[in-house]
C-alpha cells in the first residue's frame, strides 16, 4: 500500500488523491443492484480504499455502469458522464456493457458501451462476484498510476467521434455538444 | 496587538485541523460500529485535496459567493468562541454575537444554493431552514437561562464563572438547559437523526446535489468547522470550558463521540418529525429550566 508514500504525495499530488479516494455513482440499469450493497456495506466495505457512494454525478469521480444498456438509459448514461467533473474514470460491470452478453440479438440495447463513452476497465462475468470491484479498483490504481486511465481525455479528443455515434442511435440530441465539434452540427 | 493579531489566525486554523480530524474519525468509528475496518483518519484530507484538484463547473456569481460567505459565517463564529485561554475577540459581544452569526451559514447556503436551480436544491434549502427555526428556538431559551443566571452576556466570563463555582451542567436549575442543548445538538451539527439536509437516499443529497470539485470541497471544511462550533459550544456553555487547550480539546472530543454514538444508531426523521421533536422535549426542557432559574434565583 503506497497510500503512505510522501515523495509521490509531493510530486502529484492530485494524481494520487484521485486515485484513493474514489466517489462513485452506481448505474444500476437492470442487474448488478444485487451486488453492489454488500460491497459498500459491512459485508465488503468499500471504504477502506476509500469508494464512497454519492448520490449525484457532480460528486463523482468514479461511474459504474452495471448491467444491460438499453437505448433509453444510455440518454441518461451520456448526460450523467457528461455532468462528472474531470478527472473522471468509468468502469463497465457484466458482460452486457461489453459485447451485449445475453442480449446480443435484442432489438433494444447497446452492444458495445464503449463506442458511446469512453471505458477505462471492464469487469467481466454475469454477474461478476462483489470482490471484484475491489480487483477493479486496484486495477484502476495502477493504471491511474501509468497514466493510463485516459477515457475523459480521449472523450475530449474525440468528441465529434462519439458524438455522432450517439446520434446514430438516439437521433437528434437535445442538448448543447459539451466540446466544440469540428463536425456538421455546428 | 501582535499577540491578537496570532491568536485570530491561530484560532481558525486549530478549529479547521479538529474539525477535519473530526470527519476521519467520524468515519472511522461509525466503520467500527458497523464490524468495518473503515478508511483511515486522514481520508478527509485526501478527499478535500482531490476536490480541489478537480475541474469543476459553476452556475453563477452567487452560486460561488455563497459557499464562501458561509464559510467565513463559521470562521466569524470561531473567533467568538473560547478555545481554552485562547478566545482572539473575547471583550466584543459574547453570546448575543454569536446568536446572530450562527445564522449566517444557513442563509448563505441558501441564497448560493438558489442560483443551482436543481429541485433537489430547493427541498434541501427549504429544510435546512426550517431545521434551523426548529433548534433556534430551544437554543434561545437556553442562552437566555445562562444569561440571566449568571447575569452576563459574555462567553469568556460564563467559562470563568463556571471554573470557579462548577459546571453548569451539575447544578440545578442549567442542568435541564444542559440536557435540552444535548438533545438538539445533533441538528446544530446537521448529522443523524437531523441529517434530513443532506438526506443522499431520498433527495439526493439536497443541498449538495449541484456542487462537485473545490465547491463541495469548501462545504467539507465548513461541515467540519460547524461539527467543531457545535461541541465548543456546549463545552463552553455548559461542561466549564477549559483553561488549558488539551484539556479543551479532550472534552469536545468526549462531547463528539457521544454525538457519534446517537448518530450511529437513529434512523433519520422526516421532517416534520424533526420540528415535532425540536419544538416538544428539549424546548419544554429549556423552559422549565428557564422558569426554575427565575424562581431560584
Amino acid at each position: 500500500m503506497d497510500r503512505n508514500k510522501i515523495t509521490k504525495w509531493l510530486k502529484s499530488p492530485g494524481k494520487m488523491s484521485n486515485k484513493y479516494s474514489l466517489w462513485a455513482i452506481y448505474f444500476c440499469t437492470g442487474c448488478g443492484i444485487i451486488e453492489i450493497p454488500p460491497v459498500i456495506t459491512s459485508r465488503w466495505d468499500a471504504e477502506r480504499f476509500g469508494v464512497i457512494p454519492v448520490a449525484t454525478p457532480r460528486q463523482a469521480n468514479l461511474f459504474m455502469i452495471t448491467g444491460y444498456v438499453s437505448v433509453k438509459t444510455l440518454r441518461a448514461i451520456i448526460r450523467t458522464y457528461e455532468q462528472m467533473p474531470e478527472p473522471k474514470y468509468t468502469v463497465g460491470f457484466g458482460s452486457c456493457p461489453i459485447n451485449g452478453g445475453m442480449y446480443w440479438d435484442s432489438y433494444n440495447t447497446i452492444k458495445h458501451l464503449d463506442k458511446y463513452i469512453p471505458v477505462d476497465g471492464w469487469i467481466a462475468g454475469c454477474m461478476p462476484r462483489p470482490e471484484a470491484v475491489f480487483v477493479a479498483v486496484t486495477h484502476l490504481w495502477t493504471l491511474i498510476d501509468k497514466g493510463m486511465a485516459n477515457g475523459y481525455v480521449k472523450y475530449r479528443e474525440k468528441y465529434t467521434l462519439y458524438r455522432n455515434n450517439q446520434e446514430k442511435v438516439l437521433g437528434e440530441l437535445d442538448w448543447q455538444p459539451l466540446y466544440p465539434t469540428d463536425g456538421k452540427d455546428e | 496587538m501582535v499577540i491578537g493579531i496570532i491568536h485570530i489566525i491561530v484560532s481558525p486554523v486549530l478549529a479547521l485541523i479538529i474539525g477535519i480530524f473530526f470527519l476521519g474519525l467520524s468515519r472511522k468509528i461509525m466503520a467500527r460500529i458497523h464490524w468495518r475496518y473503515g478508511p483511515p483518519l486522514y481520508q478527509p484530507v485526501i478527499d478535500i485535496i482531490k476536490l480541489f484538484s478537480q475541474k469543476g463547473v459553476s452556475h453563477g456569481f452567487m452560486f460561488d459567493l455563497g459557499v464562501i460567505l458561509s464559510l467565513t459565517g463559521c470562521i466569524v463564529v470561531i473567533l467568538f468562541i473560547p478555545f481554552g485561554a485562547l478566545c482572539p475577540l473575547s471583550s466584543s459581544g459574547g453570546l448575543l454575537v454569536i446568536l446572530y452569526l450562527m445564522l449566517l451559514a444557513p442563509l448563505a447556503m441558501a441564497l448560493s444554493g438558489g442560483e443551482g436551480a436543481n429541485p433537489n436544491i430547493s427541498i434541501g434549502i427549504s429544510r435546512k431552514l426550517i431545521l434551523s427555526l426548529g433548534y433556534e428556538v430551544p437554543f434561545l431559551l437556553i442562552l437566555l437561562t445562562l444569561m440571566t443566571h449568571y447575569k452576563t452576556i459574555s462567553i469568556v466570563e460564563l467559562v470563568e464563572i463556571q471554573q470557579d463555582t462548577g459546571w453548569a451542567l451539575f447544578s440545578l436549575p442549567l442542568s435541564l438547559s444542559g440536557i435540552s442543548y444535548f438533545l438538539i445538538l445533533p441538528a446544530i451539527m446537521g448529522v443523524r437523526p437531523f441529517d434530513i439536509v443532506s438526506a443522499p437516499q431520498e433527495i439526493a443529497s439536497g443541498l449538495n446535489a449541484e456542487y462537485g470539485s473545490k465547491y463541495l470541497g469548501l462545504i467539507t471544511i465548513e461541515h467540519g468547522l460547524s461539527l467543531f462550533i457545535g461541541t465548543a459550544l456546549f463545552v463552553n456553555l455548559f461542561l466549564g470550558g477549559a483553561h488549558n487547550p488539551a484539556i479543551f480539546f479532550i472534552k469536545i472530543l468526549l462531547v463528539f463521540i457521544l454525538v457519534l454514538f446517537i448518530n450511529a444508531v437513529f434512523p433519520r426523521f422526516r421532517t416534520e418529525q424533526a420540528i415535532k421533536f425540536l419544538w416538544g422535549v428539549p424546548t419544554l426542557f429549556a423552559f422549565l429550566g428557564l422558569i426554575m432559574s427565575l424562581i431560584f434565583k
